[in-house]
């Protein structure tokens, strides 16, 4: 028996695809599944909304408190003005089944919160940077906009849904990320929708206290020198909309309404 | 501007790692591919073959175990798309070049290893692979590939 070596061909073991050619149609048909996975919960969200009633949501949380919260009692005068200030702007919504309750937290950055049963949080410094009363109007009724479309409820099933693609997709180290990122996204457009409602609601309910809108939207108006000019990417990558969209909006909703751009200003007593 | 931050740290600074991995690995490929070619060639004609038993017309002088062996690391890009496929299935395009390379780095290393030594030829070629383990806890996920070619080196009388 004879040895014929002979030379060995190229390219029998290895695939003819271009590494970057498998990983864009990998990658791109993956987030198009995620995508729909998503939205599918999402919706799946929304439907149980639909059979848990405001009411039943009212009664379960009706003294709830979250853990993590520091509520202030002694700055007595801010508390209880805004507290009154809430009450009356309840008025403008009768038919709701909350009874809202209002406290204060330390904390650094200016936020407002709206959490299960009624419950509206504002940071101590939400309370200093704000300048009128009817400021502070806008962003309550902001929370109280939250309430009426349940968006709160939306956010809770919102963090559920991302730790069920966290869950199933722990395993695997390239679908983690990819997964969880395209789930964010997803959801942070329905949060800024969330926001641009709860904005309009905002200003009829500002409308409906004082019979003008002047000054709602001042808070924004100084928080735009904070921002870097927010490109559309960036926009598109927040979960509220950016501080000039919101303005822009806001003006044109109060002008469709026929609603007076300037009256008189309410001051805060502090 | 923390948008801009956020929007870089999830998005930019993976796809950037992603990127780069597969340039540098990439180039570490072809001239691996290179240097492999370019070896076969001077090893051409030296007898590898799988029989365990010899041809009747071979007289063996001597005989000794050779062996050759190479661990070879994934790069980050290959993982990720690794990783992908894991969720839907099918061939894993990225790993065969990996494969290959390793088979044929193994083999050059025990010819070149039998040359070395004298002999004519390795019969009975068996090749192993094992994959190594990353250090993580539940010791899942690969830090590489272990192949290791085995045979017995004769010289021919």
């Amino acid at each position: 028996m004879r040895f014929v070596p002979k030379k060995p061909p190229e390219g029998i073991n290895v695939s003819e695809v271009h590494p970057l050619a498998e990983a864009g149609t990998l990658i791109l048909g993956l987030s198009i599944i995620f995508t729909a996975i998503a939205l599918a919960l999402v919706f799946f969200v929304d439907v149980i909304l639909i059979i848990v009633p405001k009411e039943t949501e009212a009664k379960l949380f009706s003294s709830w408190t979250p853990d993590d919260l520091i509520p202030i009692v002694a700055d007595d005068e801010r508390v209880s003005e805004t507290r009154a200030l809430v009450k009356r702007l309840a008025h403008h919504w009768p038919d709701s089944p909350y009874t809202f309750r209002l406290e204060v937290s330390e904390a650094e950055s200016p936020n407002a919160m709206a959490f299960p049963g009624g419950l509206i949080v504002v940071t101590t410094a939400l309370l200093d940077r704000v300048e009128t009363e009817n400021e502070l109007a806008f962003v309550l009724g902001h929370e109280l906009g939250h309430f009426r479309n349940r968006d709160h409820l939306r956010q809770l099933g919102r963090g559920v849904v991302l730790g069920i693609f966290f869950t199933v997709l722990s395993n695997n180290e390239g679908s983690a990320n990819l997964g969880i990122s395209i789930a964010d996204l997803t959801l942070r457009g329905f949060s800024r929708e969330q926001e641009s409602d709860a904005d309009s609601f905002a200003l009829e309910i500002v409308y409906a206290e004082y019979g003008h809108v002047d000054r709602s939207w001042s808070f924004f108006d100084r928080k735009i020198e904070d921002d870097y000019g927010s490109s559309d990417l960036v926009s598109y990558f927040s979960t509220h909309p950016s501080a000039s969209d919101r303005i822009e909006d806001l003006k044109r909703y109060a002008e469709t309404h026929g609603w007076p751009l300037t009256g008189p200003i309410e001051c805060l007593t502090w | 501007m923390t948008g801009q931050i956020e929007l870089m740290v999830n998005f930019g600074i993976p796809l950037l790692l992603l990127i780069v991995a597969y340039f540098i690995g990439n180039a570490i490929e072809k001239r691996h591919y290179k240097q492999i070619r370019h070896r076969e060639e001077k090893v051409h004609g030296f007898p590898v073959i799988t029989f365990d038993t010899l041809p009747l017309d071979w007289q063996v002088g001597s005989a000794e175990m050779v062996t050759g062996n190479v661990v070879i690391s994934l790069d980050y890009f290959k993982r990720i798309i690794a990783g992908l496929r894991g969720i839907i299935g099918g061939r894993v395009k990225t790993y065969e070049p990996l494969l290959d390379r390793a088979r044929r780095e193994a083999l050059l290393r025990m010819i070149e290893d039998a040359k070395a030594r004298g002999y004519n030829a390795v019969v009975n070629v068996r090749l192993e692979t094992s994959r190594l383990a990353n250090a993580r806890k539940d010791g899942k996920g690969t830090a590489g590939v272990e192949m290791l070619a085995f045979g017995t080196a004769i010289t021919l009388i």
